[in-house]
């Protein structure tokens, strides 16, 4: 006999949580802390077993032992707990504080003669979220890297407490703005799955429809990004004109260029006229060819074909033990997609390919981006071919009480956001975002590579900060 | 190979956008604008309720019922349109690149018209950088904690369509390089030293625009406590981009406008 997860899962004690996570197979998917309204602690573990999400929760008494040893995915989160809940984390490796800034932060040291350390950021060169990376390295090349960030933690998953269902959706378009439709998304439907609310085949369409596009945009903006750090400018400045093409069929057919504003619970808040569908189609169908010739050229190239080949390497197994998530994960031979193993919304009536590569260097993470460029648009063709008709959106109520999860496949990877509603007010909301989980793999991508590939194989990760610090 | 990229590029048609079909429009940004002669108390009150971010707000004074909107608050989510009964409608213009009280607009509730505020004027900086470099300007971007919306529109700025090279503008590796900030907010706690530190290393006489509803007064994050507020919390500021995130056309318009290059 099956039970139906509830978003609380099974209680337990730690010990349980570490069988979970460590359980054979199991891929750790977020663990996160909540205080009750009598000011008691919980923590909540999730893992995906074969498939499943499983949820184990533990009251806090006194001190937990970390898990981290064992399931070295849970660092950071752990980190974050100790930071942000005050609870104390026996046995961790490394428990300096990651979410707050206090002055007296030590980088680890790698000692020895012409060891040097180059420290870069948080403000950076070019238009890009503040980080701060400290290399270092042998001449040109890159012992250790470690990335301090949470310079953009605006205490958003604090600030959600207390706010209206409705309203929330807003908050979460603003976790990291250029997968603000994702997040809004993820956000929504845990709400619906809390409330047990199902959303209008057109809406869940439109859903896909703005999904997809946030993918494409996102991966052919990314491509563009990596030529032009490997000075190949002209297709830099194409994709960016392909992606700007998309943009503004966004602003014609939705009213906004980043589809903000479209997601609400219960559905979408605009539908799209049958003629406005059909010439959105006609111009993601050019954008997806016009990248693919692009893209063929790009890869036809030697001078970008030896920058992307053999640069940061992320092995399997290192993509395994993180818990990698998305683009890094598939590049890297871990074949997961949400959208095929936890399908939701309109993906439940589709079949969607993962592509996937074993190489796992930037030349792997290239090809999966402009693979599933190529499976979005087809998609989007899809489903704009076969629209059901009907309402866009259904009624949620506004004053219940409830607790639900939902994840989706966001442009970077699996997003969790996982939510409780005490009469209508959000009490908490969690939002395990997959930068945060993929953030700890970059450095053992870098080791090894020399440091003026560092541009490079950041920009093939890709990773948000905002969405990562929260 | 380069010149396959190279023939593809030119065999494309041009995308230019004319500099006149930017300035002042706010297509695609969700910013409202009131329709006064349809504006009643009723709406008035719902509206202010439905506002996420308190950008809509009704004043009482001298026996005047007055509605104000902060544009330096909103971020454009379109509850009041929807729930304005038809007195709210998506503003075909907003100002931009202008003084922060002249972000807000008011109404006039019952006497159903606008009540025009002060015109913005040059500041002293502007016109001293306009005096050296002309027309010219080399900005650097410093995102103060921003969700990356906003860093998304304003590196779109460079794309083919907008092309802001065309106007003599560039943006720069380094403070030091610059003539003027685009700093994006809200100014989290653990980037506000961060944020002074580059106003510093920026020569004078030096522009600092904030951009965005977080960047013109902490938006959406403006109640939380990890957050120090808008991009004047932590450095003076000469001109604010309404915009959550402003397009494209709204920050060009903000930056020619800071400079006096557009009235």
């Amino acid at each position: 006999m099956t039970t139906k997860l509830t978003a609380s899962g099974v209680e337990g004690s730690a010990e349980d949580a570490l069988r979970l996570l460590t359980h054979s197979g199991a891929r750790l998917v977020s663990i996160f802390g909540s205080v009750d309204e009598s000011g008691a602690k919980r923590v909540y573990a999730i893992a995906e077993v074969n498939r499943e999400y499983r949820i184990v929760n533990v009251a806090v008494t006194g001190a937990l032992a970390s898990v981290t040893p064992m399931c070295p995915a849970a660092a950071w989160y752990e980190r974050e707990l100790h930071d942000r809940f005050g609870i104390e984390i026996e046995g961790h490796p490394d428990l300096r504080p990651l979410v707050y800034h206090p002055a007296d932060y030590t980088f680890l040291q790698v000692q020895g003669v012409g060891v040097c350390e180059l420290p870069v950021g948080p403000v950076h060169a070019g238009i890009i979220e503040p980080g701060h990376f400290r290399f270092s390295v042998m001449g040109d090349t890159v012992l250790h890297l470690e990335p301090r960030l949470f310079y953009t933690h605006k205490g958003t998953e604090t600030l959600f407490e207390g706010m209206s269902v409705l309203k929330g959706t807003a908050l979460a378009e603003s976790v990291s703005g250029d997968n603000c439709f994702a997040h809004a998304v993820a956000y929504c439907q845990s709400v619906e799955n809390a409330f047990g609310i199902s959303v209008p085949p057109r809406g869940r369409a439109i859903r896909l429809i703005g999904l997809e596009l946030e993918r494409m945009m996102a991966h052919i903006a990314d491509v563009g990004a990596l030529c032009g750090d490997v000075g190949c400018v002209v297709p830099a400045a194409y994709t960016a004109r392909i992606k700007e093409s998309l943009l503004q069929a966004s602003a014609r057919l939705i009213g906004t260029r980043y589809w903000r504003g479209t997601a609400t619970p219960g559905g979408v808040r605009r539908d799209i006229s049958a003629e406005n569908a059909q010439r959105f189609g006609e111009v993601v169908a050019h954008a997806a060819a016009d990248f693919v010739e692009m893209a063929r050229i790009i890869l036809d190239t030697p001078s970008v074909l030896n920058r992307f080949e053999g640069a940061g390497i992320l092995s399997n197994e290192m993509a395994r033990d993180l818990g990698a998530v998305g683009v890094v994960a598939r590049a890297s031979g871990v074949r997961m997609d949400v959208r095929r193993d936890h399908a939701y919304g309109h993906y439940r009536n589709i079949t969607v390919e993962t592509p996937h590569s074993q190489h796992g260097d930037v030349l792997a993470r290239a090809r999966m981006r402009i693979e599933e460029t190529r499976v979005s648009a087809r998609l989007i063709k899809d489903a704009l071919k076969e629209l059901a008709a009907g309402i866009v959106c259904t009624q949620v109520p506004c004053d219940g009480s409830a607790e639900g999860f939902s994840a989706v496949e966001s442009p970077r990877g699996e997003l969790l956001y996982w939510i409780r509603i005490r009469n209508g007010r959000i009490a908490r909301c969690h939002i395990k975002s997959p930068s945060f989980q993929n953030w700890p793999c970059l450095p053992l991508a870098v080791a090894g590579n020399i440091s003026a590939d560092f541009p490079l194989i950041n920009k093939s990760f890709n990773l948000s900060y905002s969405g990562c610090d929260r | 190979m380069i010149f396959d990229i190279v023939k593809h590029s030119l065999s494309s048609p041009n995308v230019l956008v004319p500099v006149e079909a930017l300035i002042f429009n706010a297509e695609g940004s969700r910013m409202p604008d009131v329709r006064s002669e349809a504006l009643t108390a009723s709406i008035a009150r719902r509206v202010v309720d439905v506002c996420g971010t308190a950008a809509l707000a009704i004043d009482e004074a001298e026996g005047r019922s007055t509605l104000s909107l902060d544009y330096g608050k909103c971020t454009g989510c379109g509850q009041c349109i929807e729930a304005g009964e038809g007195a709210f409608i998506a503003a075909g213009r907003v100002a931009c690149g202008v003084g922060r009280q002249a972000l807000v607009s008011r109404w006039d509730i019952e006497g159903g018209s606008e009540i025009v505020g002060e015109e913005a004027v040059l500041t002293v900086a502007a016109r001293e950088i306009r005096a050296i470099v002309g027309g010219a300007l080399n900005i650097r971007q410093v995102d103060g904690g921003s969700c990356n919306g906003c860093e998304a529109e304003i590196g779109a700025l460079t794309n083919p369509y907008y092309d802001l090279e065309r106007f003599g503008i560039h943006f720069v590796a380094s403070p030091k390089h610059a003539d003027m900030l685009l700093v994006t907010g809200p100014v989290t706690r653990n980037m506000a030293e961060a944020v002074k530190r580059t106003y510093a290393a920026t020569p004078a006489p030096k522009l600092v625009v904030a951009v965005g509803a977080c960047g013109c007064s902490g938006g959406i994050f403006a109640e939380s406590s990890e957050v120090a507020g808008g991009v004047n919390s932590v450095i003076p500021v000469d001109g604010y981009i309404p915009g959550c995130p402003p397009t494209p056309a709204m920050l060009l318009t903000g930056i020619l406008r800071v400079l006096g290059r557009r009235r």
